[in-house]
């Protein structure tokens, strides 16, 4: 009993302390949002504002030319539910396909994918501009979100390696009872995939909710922007930045993502635990 | 290769038929009708970059001229400077740029050259009325013979400093006509003091200013080759600031790296006497200094003949627009119209109009008035402005700024840095040619 | 490029075609291609134009707002011969991915690992660890990194406990290439949970029955964790591979755009991005990423090869 409690003690001081360690940035942020604007990077060295202040979450909340915080928080929260269900149905769908069937093609398909995966956004982002302007879909959600329905190959892949992982003779127990094709996926493979699918759920939350580039193009109206385009507007390259606003925002962005994250990683813990998988 | 160019060609062409297949029934929003009637709707986009507070009186000047002008309606697009220039790329590519954009110097050429923006001449003394600006301002806006925007305001280089530094480093006021003795002298004793003499000087703008000084400039007129032959006066500058940076009267450029914004600037920390910077900026540093500071002139010897009126930025109308004439209504209302330049009141640069600038004289903060008598000062004593720079002066400068960032090192000779500036900076201009 | 897919389309094959095998050869091809249809679909209407557009782009002289003209191999030439940038670009860019790649997941295996216990807390723990990787890319990180790293930064201050004098890490081109690679590692949240996800998916039952075998830990790692989890390894070492080559962001705003000091944090994208957007040498900018992608082809079919050594797929009947 005394020897198992060493072992929890080291544990905890070693995991918790290592937490605080890397944590030290993101608090640091935390604090810098209750200082005075123009005192936070005089003060870098001490962590506790000194007087602590609210005005930077209420002047942040005003957000910028005439539209509130809350409708770029708005936006974003659209943005990211149509890109969240797009990107892991289709995604899911493809990996079940490249990971499980057997058709002609198929290892050209997913090598035209890998390579879709290696050429830098940079260089296509003005021909997939000039074909959104043609198909007049500029300045709307369209070309950030319907893309979204086409599947993704980073969780292509990620779900792929995971259906990988499930033995076959799963699939050909329910062929014997009679489950055709999409019926295996659903009744058996589905289920067992569930950590992948919450994984890739949190990263789609969390890219879509962080993403610039794609907003940045194709959004021209300010009602419209998301969270991220807002943060940068409270900066100036010429006159006084208004950092205490932005670190303010940017704390409470961080919230929802947080909350959804710590949502959906019970779900990677269970997994298949719950399953009952084998046992 | 031929034949290959011939593939590729077809597939671009039937890329671009693809392309259009999408949607070319119905056109949507700005891309209206053709002449543009009385009582007609019409949709102008207006594109600019800011802060807050820009935002913020430019959302009202847009619902002034709105009820003013009840046919016309403006859609803001606005964003902070780095996402404002990634939206404009594309949307040149795609012949899709708003039809009123606040443009910059230094995109000025690469966006006029390639024909974006609408020759403005056409509209002076029409829609654009500019009798009561300087002549000098006007023409900054101009490439060759054509006018591709409209200056909203100046700048003027400067020296900006805190008198209370200044004494520290045992001095009690720069003489007006200083020179660049002088200057290394305030240096020496900066340095003996403990402190800083300044924050170093941006490469391009100040070498320009030293060259100007001397009757030469960066860029040759025509924009295909460097605008000076002695490479001595590279050595001259250079070894000038490489020396002070090494004498430990200018910080290094790693040490400037680590600076996060103008709140832990050394000069607002009061580590360094001064800061070299344009004219508009100083209201900044003044807000977050809150201490009072002073506005000086270059060193010399001639400094009005390295002074410039510099465009602050300009108002320009796209070429894709397809009502020019509307457009430069609204850009004759930001720039003549009182009531629009009380509430802007010098933020976009000291307006060019005299009659504007009397208007607002009593209705500036201190810091601001000191910047408009500055640029009062500076319009009698400097010269013309030597127009845009030309295209890839953006790969000069940064090659410029390399090469400086080595010579403070103490990395790299000056005469070899010379050497290197002129073989790859003539290398990427020869391409204007 | 060879892909791991390959290799199960040999299983069962029928090598004679008869009228009946052929029909289920067809149903087959369609069941297949209805489920990946949403990618191929995609692939034609947002994808292909694109990057055929982009390959013609890197043979002309394009600066994108005046029409492309055709220069041929010129672009690639330059690239090769005249342009010293270029070499600076790709040497910091192989330093960042060989060195931060191995360190970033050996970092999340580890901390994954250490979380992969039936502890209360590590629901929470697990959320603080993936908190770096939530803040992301912003500006709020740019500035606390500058911080961290200044000369009086806590970085200096603890390599100064070490005995270690302090670093210029704005200053010293070497140097600074690490500030980007403690960045990556320090955001090593999303691998740490792919490992995550993948240590969940292991039967316990496979641990009971060593366990009563008196295997000992060390074993077991080595045993039934490595392989079983070996796919979400490969997984994660490509994707980050692949990924470390575009890491752009933090390189931009670390270096406030400029890639400095003197080229030290000049990543392959950043240099791409400054040639087409800053420079508005669009073409030279596609050529660039028409030899990123061949390396990073190149590299990622070596990994997918070698994978056959290693990688234990569980639906391959425990190869």
């Amino acid at each position: 009993m005394k020897k198992k409690s060493v072992k929890w003690w080291t544990y905890h001081v070693l995991v918790g302390g290592f937490a605080i360690l890397m944590l030290y940035p993101f608090i640091w942020l935390l604090m810098s949002s209750f200082k005075e604007s123009s005192t936070i990077f005089v003060t870098a060295k001490s962590l506790i504002p000194d007087p602590w202040i609210w005005t930077n979450f209420v002047e942040g909340w005003k957000g910028i030319g005439g539209n509130s915080f809350g409708v770029f928080i708005k936006n974003t929260v659209i943005l990211v539910a149509l890109t969240l269900v797009g990107q892991v149905v289709s995604s899911t769908l493809v990996a079940y396909g490249f990971a499980r069937l057997q058709f002609r093609g198929k290892a050209f398909w997913f090598a035209i994918m890998m390579v879709t995966l290696m050429l830098p956004g940079e260089v296509v982002m003005i021909p997939q501009y000039i074909i959104f302007a043609k198909l007049e879909w500029l300045n709307s959600l369209k070309p950030l979100v319907i893309p979204a329905y086409f599947g993704t190959p980073f969780f292509i892949f990620l779900i792929v390696q995971f259906i990988r992982t499930i033995p076959r003779e799963l699939d050909e127990a329910a062929i014997i009872d009679g489950c055709n094709t999409f019926n295996i996926f659903y009744k058996i493979i589905l289920p067992l995939i569930k950590p992948a699918l919450a994984t890739a759920a949190i990263f789609s939350f969390y890219w879509t909710w962080d993403a610039l580039l794609g907003p940045v193009l194709y959004l021209n109206s300010p009602a419209k922007y998301t969270v991220s385009m807002a943060l940068n507007m409270f900066l100036s390259n010429e006159t006084v930045s208004n950092w205490g606003a932005m670190f303010a925002m940017s704390v409470v962005t961080l919230v929802p993502v947080f909350v959804i994250f710590f949502l959906f990683q019970r779900y990677i813990v269970e997994g298949m635990s719950t399953s009952g998988l084998k046992g | 290769m031929k034949k290959w160019k011939g593939i590729l060609a077809s597939a671009m062409l039937v890329s671009s038929l693809a392309a259009c297949s999408g949607g070319n029934e119905t056109s949507s929003g700005s891309s209206g009708s053709e002449k543009a009637d009385k009582d007609e709707k019409i949709t102008l986009r207006m594109a600019w970059w800011g802060s807050q507070p820009r935002h913020d009186y430019t959302l009202e000047i847009i619902e002034m001229y709105e009820e003013k002008n009840p046919n016309v309606n403006i859609e803001a697009e606005y964003a902070s400077w780095d996402d404002y220039w990634k939206k404009m790329a594309p949307q040149a590519a795609a012949n899709e740029l708003p039809d009123i954009i606040q443009m910059d110097l230094s995109y000025f050429s690469q966006y006029a050259e390639n024909k974006q923006l609408a020759d403005l001449t056409p509209y002076v003394d029409k829609q654009i009325n500019t009798k009561d600006i300087n002549e000098n301002v006007i023409d900054g806006g101009k490439l060759g013979d054509k006018l591709y925007g409209i200056n909203a305001g100046v700048n003027v280089l400067g020296f900006n400093y805190d008198p209370e530094t200044l004494k520290k480093a045992g001095v009690d006021s720069l003489s007006e006509d200083w020179t660049w003795d002088d200057y290394r002298d305030l240096a020496k004793k900066a340095a003996d003091a403990g402190i800083f003499v300044d924050t170093g000087m941006k490469s391009d703008v100040f070498f320009n200013y030293y060259l100007r000084t001397l009757g030469k400039s960066l860029y040759s007129k025509d924009g295909t080759s460097l605008g000076y032959e002695d490479d001595k006066l590279f050595e001259d500058f250079f070894s000038m600031t490489s020396g002070l940076v090494k004498d430990k009267a200018v910080p290094t450029p790693d040490y400037l790296a680590q600076l996060k914004g103008i709140e832990d600037d050394p000069v607002v920390t009061q580590k360094a006497i001064g800061i070299w910077q344009w004219s508009n900026q100083f209201v900044g540093i003044q807000q977050v200094a809150k201490r009072p500071m002073e506005i000086h002139g270059m060193p010399g010897p001639d400094s009005d003949k390295g002074l410039y009126l510099k465009p602050s930025m300009f108002w320009s109308v796209s070429n894709n627009s397809k009502h020019k004439e509307e457009a430069a209504k609204f850009v004759d209302f930001l720039i003549n119209d009182i009531e629009v330049n009380k509430l802007t009141l010098g933020d976009r640069g000291v307006p060019g109009s005299s009659t504007v600038k009397d208007e607002l004289k009593p209705l500036l903060a201190p810091e601001q008035q000191q910047v408009f008598d500055y640029v009062e000062w500076a319009e009698k004593n400097s010269s013309a402005f030597d127009g845009p720079d030309p295209i890839g002066a953006g790969e000069v400068i940064e090659l410029m700024d390399s090469l400086s960032e080595q010579m403070s090192y103490g990395n790299l000779k000056v005469k070899d840095a010379a050497k290197q500036f002129r073989q790859q900076a003539e290398s990427i201009l020869s391409q204007n040619k | 490029m060879s892909s791991p897919v390959v290799r199960e389309n040999v299983q069962g094959e029928v090598y004679v075609p008869s009228a009946k095998a052929r029909k289920r050869a067809l149903k087959q091809d369609l069941t297949g291609y209805a489920f990946i249809s949403p990618f191929v679909i995609g692939f034609f209407a947002f994808t292909l134009i694109p990057i055929i557009m982009s390959l013609y782009l890197s043979f002309t002289n394009y600066n994108l707002f005046a029409p492309p003209k055709w220069i041929g191999l010129e672009n690639y030439k330059k690239m090769f011969t005249a342009d010293p940038r270029y070499w600076q670009s790709l040497k910091v860019t192989l330093i960042y991915v060989f060195a931060g790649v191995p360190l970033r997941l050996g970092f999340a295996l580890l901390i994954a690992m250490m979380l992969n216990t039936a502890s209360r807390a590590v629901g929470f723990y697990r959320s603080l660890f993936y908190l770096p990787s939530l803040i992301g890319g912003s500006v709020a990180v740019a500035i606390m990194w500058r911080n961290i790293f200044g000369d009086e930064g806590i970085v200096n201050i603890a390599l100064s406990f070490l005995g270690i004098p302090g670093v210029r890490w704005f200053g010293d081109p070497t140097a600074a290439i690490w500030m980007l690679i403690f960045l990556s590692v320090w955001q090593f949240g999303s691998s740490m949970l792919i490992f995550l996800a993948g240590l969940k998916s292991i039967p316990k039952s496979y641990y009971e029955a060593a366990s009563v075998d008196g295997a000992n830990a060390w074993q077991k790692f080595i045993k039934i964790t490595l392989p079983m989890l070996s796919p979400v390894i490969l997984f994660n070492t490509v994707m980050q591979t692949i990924a470390a080559f575009m890491t752009f962001v933090p390189a931009f705003i670390i270096s406030k755009g400029t890639g400095g000091p003197m080229d030290g944090t000049l990543l392959y994208s950043l240099y791409l991005y400054l040639q087409g957007f800053e420079f508005f040498n669009m073409g030279y900018a596609n050529a660039m990423a028409w030899i990123m992608l061949i390396i990073v082809g190149i590299l990622t079919a070596i990994i997918f090869a070698s994978s056959k050594l290693w990688v234990h797929y569980e639906a391959d009947g425990g190869k």
